[in-house]
Parts: structure tokens; C-alpha cells; sequence
């Protein structure tokens, strides 16, 4: 999300799956698309009709792979170093798109002088402080005072150019360092190099798509930076079939970071503020995140409606509008330091709705235990899940590591209602909200989330009202008006209508409020707006017409058909695709241009720019917000209007991607001295121990998937016997070459070890794996999925019990698509053994972390 | 192609094939299938099917094993070693044009219904299990306890209530590549023919519709790509209709009916004095 | 898998082809009791008409009358849904070998029932005065259409299993109903010996068909089809035809040549159930075989 939010503006997929048809190249990495989003990959399967080549960068050769034209066999945890050699050639055999590079990507801008790349410091930027691990950005920055404004070299040609510094920093992934660190052969390499750079230009676009596969690593924001920056380069950002399609999960992810679910961030991705900084007073807080040009100018409407939305009529200007009742982020708050917590019984309570973090949450027989030490545990789902049953069945307990009459956690296991049975919008990949109508009424006493929260806040208001507590003010100060219906079920076109936003003024005496605005910038900042979510804004307009419910598509891009954010733009940043006078590049790949007669932008899909602006436009001295932007700048959330090669700030490890191996590896740096993300979060615990690199117990890389038939954890599939019966079992997927090194025969249980746990697995021996050759030396990488746990009809070892926490510096993300591990041919011993056996197994390790 | 165009493509529009007595049929593309099981499921969903086992085969991602009572709709997963690949085909009952099942049912439960399809009436079905010996596709079989419904023989039905309301089959609604096509027979034969030929120029030589109308089968309803050899799916390559062995049978029945009682009555007659 | 792997299982995965018979043990009984008492009617015609043995015909006439009764329900005993077995007769399919053979035993015990009742009520009615030409003659017309329906009854089931996917059976579907005809014919033979009819038409009847039994598995024996019928020689099936085919060949024929009558009927009764459950079993083994099937369709 901050890579794409870093280097082109907005945290979210920059164009649509149904765009994809209009690539003439399609590079999946960090994906299998086909399996995970088998829906979205018809318009692949179009595109390659259409003649488009598809390219699949993977481990394993999937479902995916199966249709593509290239298969890439890749060692798990290189992506940087294909990605960045990727860049390097285009940049050094000059197949970059340069017209649009010059005019619309920071590449001619200036850095400042004290700027140190990677290259000049083994593996580290400039500002690094190893004591705190922190980075201080300043001498990333560009060069001048006014950001908005930078000194730019067109010739791109000044070596402290953006160009040239990025030139320098991938100089040496070569071909060669691809064979080398990624087991890729030049030729192989040559071929996805040339596909990629014949799609680009003025009339031919490439797509990128990526999922889990790229952000769960230890520098995931930074490999998916890497992709921004090769499709900048290429020119492929807000053009038809180009763009990065982050294929983000069903269930409303993309929702569920817009309005987030996210510790440290507000709705519309505004800053959570941050305790111990001038951050705590309003002011200071707008003072720190409001920019002099782009949108961001606005901030203060944003915040200031979001206030209004939260706190109603308790939000005056005299208070602040309520912002000092809003929580302070005071440190990492995220999922793995609260588990931390709880396993340390520094946290009583925890809610864990839609999630199986038994199963789904990495190091699970870390979480399982920690689960134990709760002293009360909600949880809301369809089946009981083993985040619900750890206290009486989880594989912790039957081999006596946990004992029931230990366990004092009171745990509450509330139905849910499906999908069918509640109201209300998801959120998909290509940020596109759809409606959802009510089927049935749930059964029994299942209820929906939304009726739990209401539920939840009425009853904690009430106490807040009786307590009288400060501590309790935000509570009280909550404008809690949903009307409800005889279930107790909250009114949700009320909840959208407060996304959306709204005059605050009733306009009759009995109302709540005023007419709804038709889009954010109708907001403001005096406290007479509110808006629950400022880039949602225009979802239900005041012609009372619920857009997420449209279902009536027309024109190419499906408009009437749900509504996409920001104000309905499917592909974003969409004025790229018009040269700097405002002419489509081509008539191939025309999307929005400029009508000179009706004096402005037009084109296939609503224009991702002010309407009005001219191609020539120029700032007056002194311009705010979007009139501080130039008629060909096409980033409108960025200052300069630019799209950023180089990141001057956002990103906590670097504004360049940098190749940093896995924290677990079968190899040291092959690049630089410095071998992992310096910034990364390792939540060193006893518990949590990594193997040293090239441990000889571990020397196998593992990877891990999902499957078509299974939903992440399992709760939604394995109990369902529609499901279940098509996958089974847990198993993994293995090279004949490494079955024939262990007499392992197709079908046989295998045993997967690595510091954390053993999980066993039935033997899928496979020529779609294959071991490749890393430094030299043959390395054999195995792929799991991670669907199954100890409850439900099909069970089986949960993979996750591999696995290490560790936190990704921006996003604090796990890394699972890339560790080591060892291969043991038959079962684990069973539970009354296990504990014994793999302490045995795992104890004396050279140099474990 | 527009975004919405996919609401009026033939697997998802409504139609009156039932009321105008249309042929209709499948065509199944495995080169646009991307094995998602989709297919087994909506079908499944719909129609009620219940579960029919939760084995581990090993066989790629196939736990499925094959078309039964309670699998109307099957993906086939074939690895190839070299050159490296994975193809996934869609299996279905193939409703032919001169059905084993149907001729060999004695009680009259299978027929050819207004859309050309075969269909088991379960109402009338009395398991007798002939029609399971009579397919030569393997596709047919009675179901055994203690599944539901357990006794009566059970196929793929080509949604035939879904088509009574103007609905597409289930498989073909749900398929997102719309590997299996629905709709009139004539038009699936062409393209069929049209994409096979398009797949041999660009390479796959050895594409081939599989349909076999030159067999006593006399041409199915549900009709597929196969890339090589169809016995590596387990199809056969000429498969017949058992009513073509009739002739010759019962030629041989009713000479040693009659050689029997001709020979009975000799035995007496020669023995009288 | 590549597909020129000589080790590689055939088809899919080693995965059949087909479906193999869901039919349990009562249906090969019902092929030796049906095609038993089939025959059977045909002797008591026989015997009724041109020996003027009543004593013969009647004892046969027993045996088809409880064949007759015995097989419906053998049948609707390894129906999936037995209360429903009253459907077979909702149509006539001629082309449907069940369809007919349904209809067939229908036919069977319209015929023998009222004709052994009317047999046992022969000499009642002679007591009583009434006439027994007439009485006769009915009882010739009604054994006349048992023997039609029961001879054809007992090769039919040949053409049940002959004229079906499976193939070991199709590849014999000329064989079988010759083989069951003739089984049944010295099955009612062996008896009727054994049940004390010491007569030189049944001893006949028992060395004519041993004879062909012999011939005809000679002809099985030598008219192999390689993998497509392999299933015929191999395992439980492959012994148990054997088995069947030396008992009712040369075990009876030899017996009856030394005029060891009771041991030749014994064994041709023995083999001629055992052929019946040997040949349900090599279908089975077949329908599994996936490289029958493809060898079948190359032949």
C-alpha cells in the first residue's frame, strides 16, 4: 500500500481488472492470479487472446503459470534483484519512454547534495541511525525549499539527477546477478526483458500485477516500489492496460485499509496522530501532514469533517473539533507487538472477528499459547474456528503444552451472519465499491458485524453516559445516531450517507443533518461538513442515488456499474495518458484528453484531474492546493505533481528498493555488506528465533500459497464439504530432484521443520517445482499452502507454526513468502511425543537469531 | 470488449431454449481453463449433490478422482514434463446423440428432454443399474449409501430446471473464462470447429475437437477440445453405444434358444418307443 | 507424466474408464435360477408332449414354477430402490435387453403358474368327472409359451451382459448367450437326474450339453483378445471361470461317459452357478481396466 501510495499518490491498485484486456504485456509476480483471483484473471485470459503476452514470475509453476506464455522459476525473496535488473536494462539500453519520464516522474529532479546511495555505503542510504534503526530523510530530500517546485535537468543528465542516482543504484543487477542471486538464465531474463519493453510507448502499454506474494516479505513495500518505478519508466501509469493492479483479497482488504481497521491510520489514509509530538494539538497535526499543493492541501476538510462525522455535535471549533479524543499512537500497536503483549499477559481482552489467527497468524503456536493468556476472547464467526477452541483442542493442548484447567480465558464464540445475510459495501482491488443487498435474515442469533459494533457502541455509551469518567469522554462524545430496525440491525445507507458526507445543519428540525455533498471537495473545514471517509466521498450524492448500488453499466470502463474511488476514476492518474499538450499519445491507447473547444478534460473514463485545467497551465506564485499544480502533472496527491522514482519521504527504509535478503536465507547479501532490511522489526523473543544463514539443518527455502479451493484459514472452506473434498489435505509441493535425494515417493508424509515448529504433509512430487542453482550450488525450494488447522471436518498441521513474526518497517508485515527450512522424509512423532522431539531436533543451533 | 458486455454473453443471459425446443449443449476449452473447480462446485451447489468422499488422491490437484452419482462435473489436471505445462479439462456427462443409458433403461426414468439433453428422472428411477454397464464414457452410476438419494442413478441433468426458468447451467454461469461455453448445439459444433483450427495455427497441432460422430454414439451434446491423445483423460477414442452389439447378440440368443428346444424335443422323441 | 513413459499407468491417472456393475450377488443366482427354470418349461413341454412322461413333466414343471416365483424377487432384492420394481414394466424397450428380459419373466410366470396349477389339478379334475382332453390341451398351450419365454429366458441374460460398455462382455456377447443357454438346459437336466428322473432323455440332454459346454470353452480358451479380455484369466473371475468351465466341459462329460450320472449333474449344476458369478466378476475387474477398454477399441 505505501509503495504504491509512496510513488504515485494513493495506496490502491491504479487501475482495473477489467483493463487488464487492454495490455499488450502482463507481468504477474508476487501472484498467482489465476488461483486467487480466479474471476479477475478472465481479462488476462482476454488480453492473451487479444495477443498480449503473460509473463509469471513464481517459485512454482502454478495454475497460473499454466496459461501464461513465460514461466519464471524464481528463488523466493529475489524479486528486487529481477525487478532491478529489470530497471537497469531498460535505463542503460535506453528503452525507457523518455517523454513521458521527462515530463511526468521526478527522474530530472535534482537531490540534494549530502544524498549517499546505496552503492557508495554497501547497502545503506544516507541518515541512517543505528542505534535508534531508523533512517532521518532529510538528506533525501530534493534540492531548493520548495518541494513543489524542484530544480528539474531535462536532459536528465545532471548525476544528481534522480536518473542518474537511480542508474547508479541498480548498475550492478545485471543479468549475471540474476543468474546468481535468483537462479534466472540471462536468456530467460532476455525474454522477459524484451516482451516488456516491446509493450511501451505511445501505443503499447504493459500491466503489472502483484499480490501477498510480494508485500509479505521483509521489504515488501520496497519490492513493489521496484515495479512503480519500471512502469514509470516504461511510461505504463494511468494509461489503458498499463498500470499495478495490487490484487488485494475479496472481503472488502482494500475496504478495510480505506476505512481502516489499521491501528495507525484514518479513514481516507489520514496520519493516526502520534503521542509525544505536536501532533497531540490540531494545529500542530495539520501543520505536520498538510502540503502547500495537491490535494493534500485539504487535509484540514478532511480531518476536520472526519471529526465531525465521529463527535457530531460534541466537535466545535473551540474544542478542536474533538481531535483530542482521538486515540495516540504511542508505539508499534500492530498485530504481532499486541500478541507480544498478550503473551506477556499485559493484554485482558482481545476481539477477533472474521479472522483465525490459530491458523492464519504466523509463528500460530506463538498465538496459540499467547491466546491462553487472555483474560476474556470474543470471537465472531460462521463455525467454530481454532481461535475459538484452542482452550480445549488445539494441537498445544494435545501435546500438553497448554493444559485446559490452566487455561483461565473466558471466550465468547458469537454466530456471524454471511455475506448473504447482512447490508452494506465491499471494497474490491480496483477500489471499486459494490453494494450488497440483504438475501435472508441470518439464522438464530447469527448477526451481522455491523449490528455486533452498533450493538457494542449503544451499550458502551450507556456506561460512558453513567460513568462520568474522563476517561470515558470520547465515548460520550460519540454521535451514535443510526436509526435501527426491529433486530437491532443498524440502518447502513444512514452509515453510508456519513462516509459519503454531509451538511451538518439539519435541514428540517427533526433530521440528524443537512443534504449530502457531491464529492470532497465540497468539504470544509469550519466544522460545517461531516464525512466519515473524504476519498469515499460522492459514493451517495445528494440526488439521493446510491452509486455503490448502480448496476448498469455503459462505455468501456463500466461506469453505472459500482463506484470506484476517488469520484469514480477506474483508472487513476489517468491525465498520463495524454501527452503534456494534452493530446492522447495514440488512438491506440487514448483514455482522457484534452477538448481544446469545450475547453476540457474528456475521454473514456472521468478524469483524474480538475476538470478544467488546461495542458499549459502554470502556477501563479503563491497557488495552494490543486492550483498549485501544473496543467501536466498527473500525481495530483504529490506536491510536485509528479510520479516518484525516488521517494524523498513516506517510507521508513529507504527511497530506493534495495535487495536485502530474506530474514531466513540460504545465501548471504550477494550485493552488499549490509544482508537484511536494517530497518525491519525482528521482535526478538526467545520464541522467536531465526536460523542463521545457510544453517545446515534448514537448507531448504520454503514458500507459501494459497489455494483456489480454500479461503485463507479455513473457516470458510474446510468445513464446508463442497470444499473440503476438493483439497483435502495438507500437503507440499516438492522437486522430483529433492524427493529422489530422500527416497520420497508421491503421496508419502513428509515432515517440514524449521526453529519455530513441524508441521507434516502429504508429498505432491512435482516437475512444476524445480531446484535452481544459487551462487553455484543446487537449492531446492518447496511450496505449502496454509489452509488447514486442527478443527472441522478435514483437518491437518497448521504451515504457520513455521513460520517466524517479524514486522516489515512501514506496514509491520509479516514474512511469509520466503524462509528455510528442513525436509524430513515420513510423520512427526504424534502429539504426546512431539514436544520432546523437536526441542531435541531444533536445540544446539549455531548463531540462531 | 466493455465492461457489463459479459452480462449478455450465452452463459449468462437468459433464453427460451426449452420453449422453442433448441438443441443446446456444452463446449468445453480446456486451452481457457485455468482449473479452478468452480464448475464442481456451482453444480454441486445447485443441484443438491451431495459430498462424495474427502480422499487425498495425489494425482496434481485432482482429489475429485472421476465423474460418478455425485460428480456431475470433473476437472482433469494433467501435468506434462516436457515441455513443462499443466492443462485442466472440465469433465461432464456427454449427453450423446444415441445414448447407451438411455436406451438401456427398462424403466423409461431416462429420456431426451426438449433441449436434446439426457435426463434421469429420479422420480421413476428404480436403480436397476443397467444404464451404469450401458455408458461407454463412464459417467453414469447408481449412488450407494448412505448419501441421499441413495439408489437411484445419477448425471449431470444440463440444469435442465435451471433451463425450464430461462437459466444458464450452473457450471457455465460460474465459469469465470468462460472455458465452458452453453447454449445452441449447431452454433457450440462451429465454434468449436473454429477454435480448434485457430489453436493449430498457432502451434498446438494437436488440438482436435472431441465429438465423436463417426461411432454409434452418433455425436454428443457436450463436446471438447482435447490437446493429444484423449486417453490421457481417460477418453475413449471410439467409444460405441451398447444397442450396436444388440444385433449380433440376440442372433445368438434366439439360435440356441431354438438349437434347445429343437434338441429337448429330440432327446424325447428318440427316447419314445 | 510424459505420455511415451513406459511405466506410466494407463489413461488418466490408471483412473477406469467405466463404471463397473453396481449388481450384487443375487443377480448371477437369478441368471442360474431364471435360465434354470427356463429351461426346464422347456423339458416338461417335451416331456409332456412327446414322452407322455407326466412324472417328468411335472417334477419339471415344479422347478420352473419356482423359478418363476424365486426370480422377481432375486430381482428386486439388488434393485437400488426395490419398492419400485413394479417400474420395469411402465414401458417395453426392445431395444433395451432388461426391458425385454422383464417382460420376458413376466411372461414366464403368466405361463408356468396357472400351467402348474392347472397340472396338479389334472387329476382332481379326472376324479371329478371332467374331461381331461381339453384339460390337456390347455396345459400343452400354456407349457408351449412357457418354453417360448423360457428358453428365451435363459439365453437372454447372455444378451443383458453382451450388449453393454463392458469388454470382456461385449467381446463375447455371441459366446454368452450360447454359454448361459446351454448351462441352463443341463442345469434342468442334472435336476431333474437328481431328482430321481433316471431317464435316458435327461441323460441325453446332460451329455449333449457337457459336450458343448466342452466345445465351447475350448472356443473361449483359444479366441483370446489379449488385454481387452484379460480380465476373464485373471484373479477371483479368472479362477472362477475355469473352474466353471472344467465342471460343466470335461468333469460332467467324463462322468456321464461312465455313467457316473449323479456326479456329472453335481458337477454341471456346480459350474453352472460358479460361470454365472465368474462372469459378473471379470466384468467388474473389466469396467476397472483401463487398458482393456483402450485395447477393446483397437480391435
Amino acid at each position: 500500500m505505501p509503495g504504491l501510495g509512496t510513488s504515485f499518490g494513493r495506496g490502491g491498485a491504479t487501475t482495473a481488472q477489467q483493463d487488464l484486456q487492454n495490455a499488450d504485456c502482463i507481468l504477474i509476480q508476487g501472484s498467482s492470479m489465476a488461483e486467487a483471483h480466479p474471476v479477475g484473471f478472465r481479462w488476462v485470459v482476454k488480453a492473451k487472446e487479444r495477443g498480449a503476452t503473460v509473463i509469471h514470475v513464481d517459485p512454482r509453476f502454478s495454475r497460473t503459470s499454466a496459461l501464461a506464455d513465460i514461466w519464471v522459476p524464481i528463488r523466493a525473496g529475489a524479486d528486487i534483484v529481477f525487478v532491478g535488473a529489470l530497471i537497469r536494462h531498460v535505463i542503460e539500453n535506453e528503452l525507457f519512454f523518455r517523454d513521458y519520464v521527462v515530463n511526468f516522474t521526478n527522474a530530472p529532479v535534482i537531490l540534494r547534495e549530502d544524498f549517499r546511495d546505496t552503492e557508495e555505503l554497501d547497502g545503506l542510504f544516507s541518515g541512517w541511525d543505528a542505534e535508534a534503526r531508523r533512517y532521518d530523510p532529510s538528506s533525501w530530500q530534493y534540492e531548493g525549499d520548495d518541494p513543489s517546485r524542484p530544480t528539474k535537468d531535462p536532459s536528465l543528465s545532471h548525476p544528481r539527477s534522480v536518473f542518474q542516482v537511480l542508474r547508479r543504484h541498480f548498475a550492478r543487477y545485471t543479468p549475471e546477478l540474476v543468474e546468481r542471486a535468483a537462479g534466472i538464465s540471462p536468456d530467460l531474463f532476455q525474454r522477459v526483458a524484451d516482451a516488456l519493453t516491446a509493450a511501451s510507448g505511445p501505443d503499447k502499454t504493459a500491466a503489472i500485477c502483484y499480490a501477498v506474494g510480494w508485500t509479505q516479505h521483509s521489504k515488501g513495500v520496497q519490492i513493489i516500489r521496484a515495479a512503480a518505478i519500471l512502469q514509470l519508466l516504461l511510461g505504463n501509469i494511468g494509461r489503458p492496460g498499463g498500470g499495478i493492479l495490487a490484487l488485494r483479497g475479496h472481503a472488502s482488504i482494500q475496504g478495510s485499509t480505506d476505512i481502516p481497521t489499521l491501528y495507525d491510520i484514518l479513514p481516507g489514509y489520514l496520519q493516526m496522530p502520534r503521542a509525544g509530538t505536536d501532533e497531540e494539538r490540531l494545529a500542530g497535526y495539520l501543520e505536520k501532514h498538510r502540503k502547500p499543493a495537491g490535494l493534500w492541501t485539504s487535509l484540514p476538510s478532511y480531518v476536520v469533517s472526519l471529526l465531525k462525522a465521529y463527535y457530531g455535535k460534541a466537535a466545535t471549533p473551540e474544542n478542536d473539533f474533538g481531535f483530542g479524543l482521538l486515540p495516540r499512537v504511542a508505539r508499534d500497536h500492530s498485530h504481532f507487538s499486541y500478541f507480544n503483549e498478550m503473551m506477556d499477559g499485559r493484554v485482558e481482552g482481545l476481539f477477533v472477528i472474521g479472522q483465525n489467527p490459530a491458523v492464519g497468524g504466523q509463528h500460530s503456536r506463538f498465538e496459540r499459547k499467547a491466546l491462553a493468556r487472555l483474560r476474556w476472547l470474543v470471537v465472531r464467526d460462521l463455525v467454530e474456528i481454532e481461535t475459538a477452541n484452542f482452550w480445549y483442542d488445539s494441537p498445544e493442548v494435545r501435546r500438553g503444552e497448554l493444559a485446559t484447567s490452566d487455561i483461565e480465558t473466558e471466550v465468547f464464540l458469537m454466530p456471524a451472519a454471511s455475506h448473504v445475510e447482512k447490508e452494506g459495501a465491499f471494497t474490491n482491488t480496483q477500489r471499486m465499491l459494490q453494494w450488497r443487498e440483504k438475501a435472508i435474515h441470518p439464522p438464530e442469533d447469527a448477526r451481522s458485524e455491523a449490528w455486533f459494533m452498533h450493538q457494542l457502541a449503544r451499550r458502551l455509551k450507556q456506561k460512558a453516559e453513567a460513568s462520568g469518567d474522563t476517561r470515558d469522554a470520547a465515548l460520550r462524545a460519540l454521535d451514535w445516531w443510526y436509526p435501527e430496525d426491529e433486530q437491532g440491525e443498524p440502518d447502513m445507507h444512514a452509515v453510508l450517507e456519513e462516509i459519503n458526507g454531509y451538511r451538518v445543519a439539519p435541514l428540517e428540525g427533526g433530521a440528524h443533518h443537512g443534504e449530502r455533498v457531491a464529492g470532497f471537495d465540497q468539504l470544509s473545514a469550519d466544522g460545517s461538513t461531516a464525512c466519515g471517509c473524504w476519498i469515499y466521498s460522492g459514493v451517495y450524492g445528494p440526488d439521493g442515488k446510491n452509486r455503490a448500488l448502480a448496476r448498469e453499466p455503459a462505455g468501456p470502463y463500466g461506469h453505472g456499474w459500482g463506484y470506484a474511488w476517488p469520484s469514480d476514476r477506474r483508472i487513476l492518474y489517468n491525465r498520463a495518458s495524454a501527452r503534456p499538450d494534452g493530446a492522447p499519445w495514440s488512438e491506440r491507447k487514448k483514455l482522457v484528453w484534452w477538448d481544446e473547444a469545450a475547453q476540457r478534460w474528456t475521454g473514456h473514463d472521468v478524469p483524474d484531474f480538475q476538470a478544467q485545467k488546461p495542458p499549459s497551465f502554470v502556477p501563479r506564485p503563491g497557488a495552494t492546493g490543486l492550483d498549485a499544480l501544473r496543467g501536466d502533472g498527473p500525481f495530483v496527491l504529490h506536491e510536485d505533481g509528479l510520479g516518484w522514482l525516488f521517494v524523498p519521504r513516506g517510507l521508513k527504509d529507504g527511497p530506493l528498493p534495495v535487495h536485502y535478503e530474506p530474514l531466513e536465507s540460504i545465501i548471504e547479501n550477494p550485493v552488499y555488506a549490509q544482508d537484511k532490511n536494517p530497518a525491519v522489526n525482528w521482535y526478538a523473543r526467545p520464541e522467536n528465533p531465526f536460523a542463521a544463514t545457510a544453517d545446515p539443518r534448514f537448507p531448504h527455502v520454503l514458500t507459501t500459497y494459497r489455494l483456489t479451493e480454500h479461503h485463507t484459514a479455513g473457516g470458510m472452506s474446510r468445513f464446508l464439504s463442497r470444499l473440503a473434498e476438493l483439497q483435502p489435505e495438507l500437503f507440499v509441493e516438492l522437486s522430483p530432484e529433492l524427493a529422489a535425494e530422500q527416497a520420497i515417493v508421491n503421496g508419502d508424509w513428509v515432515t517440514l521443520v524449521t526453529l519455530r515448529g513441524a508441521v507434516e504433509a502429504r508429498a505432491l512430487v512435482t516437475r512444476r517445482l524445480r531446484p535452481l542453482v544459487i551462487q553455484g550450488r543446487t537449492v531446492h525450494q518447496l511450496a505449502i499452502p496454509f489452509h488447514w488447522g486442527s478443527a472441522g471436518p478435514v483437518r491437518g498441521d497448521v504451515a504457520n507454526d513455521l513460520i517466524p513474526f517479524s514486522g516489515e518497517p512501514n506496514v509491520n508485515i509479516h514474512e511469509s513468502k520466503a524462509l528455510t527450512c528442513g525436509l524430513v522424509k515420513g510423520r512427526r512423532p504424534p502429539d504426546a511425543d512431539f514436544v520432546a522431539w523437536f526441542e531435541a531436533l531444533t536445540r544446539a543451533g549455531h548463531g540462531d537469531r | 470488449m466493455a465492461i457489463g458486455d459479459g452480462t449478455r454473453s450465452p452463459n449468462q443471459a437468459r433464453h427460451d431454449f426449452v420453449a422453442k425446443q433448441v438443441r443446446v449443449g456444452f463446449f468445453t476449452d480446456p486451452s481457457l481453463c485455468i482449473g479452478c473447480k468452480a464448475c464442481e462446485v456451482a453444480c454441486k451447489e445447485w443441484n443438491g449433490v451431495p459430498e462424495d468422499g474427502c480422499r487425498f488422491t495425489g494425482n496434481s490437484y485432482d482429489n475429485t478422482g472421476q465423474l460418478g452419482a455425485s460428480t456431475w462435473r470433473h476437472v482433469k489436471f494433467l501435468e506434462n514434463d516436457e515441455p513443462l505445462g499443466w492443462s485442466f479439462f472440465s469433465d461432464v456427462c456427454k449427453h450423446c446423440e444415441v445414448a447407451g443409458c438411455l436406451e438401456a433403461c427398462p424403466t423409461g426414468a431416462i429420456l431426451r428432454n426438449e433441449v436434446g439433453a439426457v435426463y434421469v428422472q429420479d422420480d421413476v428411477c428404480n436403480g436397476c443399474g443397467y444404464c451404469v454397464v450401458s455408458c461407454p464414457f463412464g459417467v453414469i452410476d447408481r449412488r450407494p449409501e448412505p448419501q441421499p438419494g441413495a439408489g437411484g442413478a445419477y448425471k449431470c441433468t444440463l440444469c435442465y430446471d435451471r433451463q425450464i426458468a430461462g437459466l444458464t447451467p450452473a457450471c457455465a454461469k460460474a465459469c469465470p473464462t468462460e472455458s465452458i461455453a452453453f447454449g445452441p448445439l449447431d452454433e457450440l459444433r462451429e465454434k468449436a470447429k473454429a477454435r480448434a483450427k485457430e489453436l493449430q495455427a498457432r502451434g498446438l497441432t494437436s488440438v482436435r475437437v472431441y465429438d465423436p460422430q463417426h461411432g454409434s454414439v452418433r455425436g454428443t451434446h457436450a463436446i471438447f477440445l482435447t490437446l493429444g491423445d484423449p486417453r490421457r483423460l481417460g477418453l475413449p477414442r471410439r467409444p460405441q453405444a451398447p444397442t450396436s452389439y444388440l444385433a449380433s447378440a440376440w442372433a445368438a440368443a434366439l439360435f440356441t434358444a431354438a438349437l434347445a428346444v429343437a434338441g429337448t424335443f429330440a432327446a424325447f422323441a428318440m427316447a419314445l418307443p | 507424466m510424459t505420455s511415451t513413459s513406459v511405466e506410466e499407468p494407463a489413461g488418466y491417472y490408471g483412473a477406469p474408464v467405466l463404471k463397473a456393475p453396481v449388481w450384487t450377488w443375487e443377480v448371477p443366482l437369478y441368471f442360474f435360477v431364471g435360465g434354470t427354470a427356463g429351461m426346464s418349461a422347456v423339458i416338461a413341454l417335451s416331456s409332456l408332449a412327446l414322452h407322455a412322461s407326466v412324472q417328468i413333466a411335472r417334477t419339471a414343471l415344479w422347478i420352473a414354477a419356482l423359478g418363476a416365483a424365486l426370480s422377481p424377487v432375486l430381482l428386486a432384492k439388488d434393485l437400488g430402490r426395490p419398492a419400485r420394481f413394479y417400474n420395469m414394466l411402465r414401458v417395453f424397450k426392445r431395444r433395451s435387453p432388461m426391458s425385454v428380459g422383464a417382460w420376458l419373466l413376466v411372461l414366464f410366470g403368466a405361463f408356468t403358474l396357472p400351467a402348474l396349477a392347472l397340472l396338479e389339478s389334472l387329476s382332481w379334475l379326472a376324479r371329478a368327472g371332467i374331461g381331461t382332453s381339453h384339460a390337456t390341451g390347455l396345459l400343452v398351450v400354456l407349457l408351449a409359451g412357457a418354453a417360448i419365454s423360457g428358453c428365451l429366458l435363459a439365453t437372454y441374460t447372455g444378451v443383458l451382459l453382451g450388449a453393454t460398455v463392458i469388454p470382456a462382455w461385449f467381446l463375447h456377447r455371441r459366446f454368452l448367450p450360447m454359454h448361459f443357454g446351454v448351462a441352463s438346459l443341463g442345469s434342468a437336466a442334472s435336476l431333474l437326474l437328481l431328482a430321481g428322473h433316471d431317464a435316458r432323455p435327461l441323460r441325453a440332454l446332460l451329455l449333449a450339453t457337457a459336450s458343448t459346454e466342452l466345445l465351447l470353452g475350448v472356443l473361449l480358451e483359444t479366441g483370446r483378445h489379449g488385454k481387452a479380455d484379460r480380465a476373464l484369466r485373471r484373479g477371483l473371475a479368472g479362477w472362477a471361470l475355469r473352474a466353471a468351465a472344467l465342471a460343466t466341459g470335461p468333469a460332467a462329460l467324463a462322468c456321464a461317459l461312465q455313467h457316473w450320472f449323479v456326479p456329472a449333474a453335481v458337477a454341471f449344476l456346480g459350474g453352472a452357478l460358479l460361470a454365472r458369478y465368474g462372469w459378473i466378476w471379470a466384468g467388474r475387474a473389466s469396467a476397472r481396466d483401463p487398458e482393456a477398454v483402450f485395447a477393446a477399441e483397437e480391435l
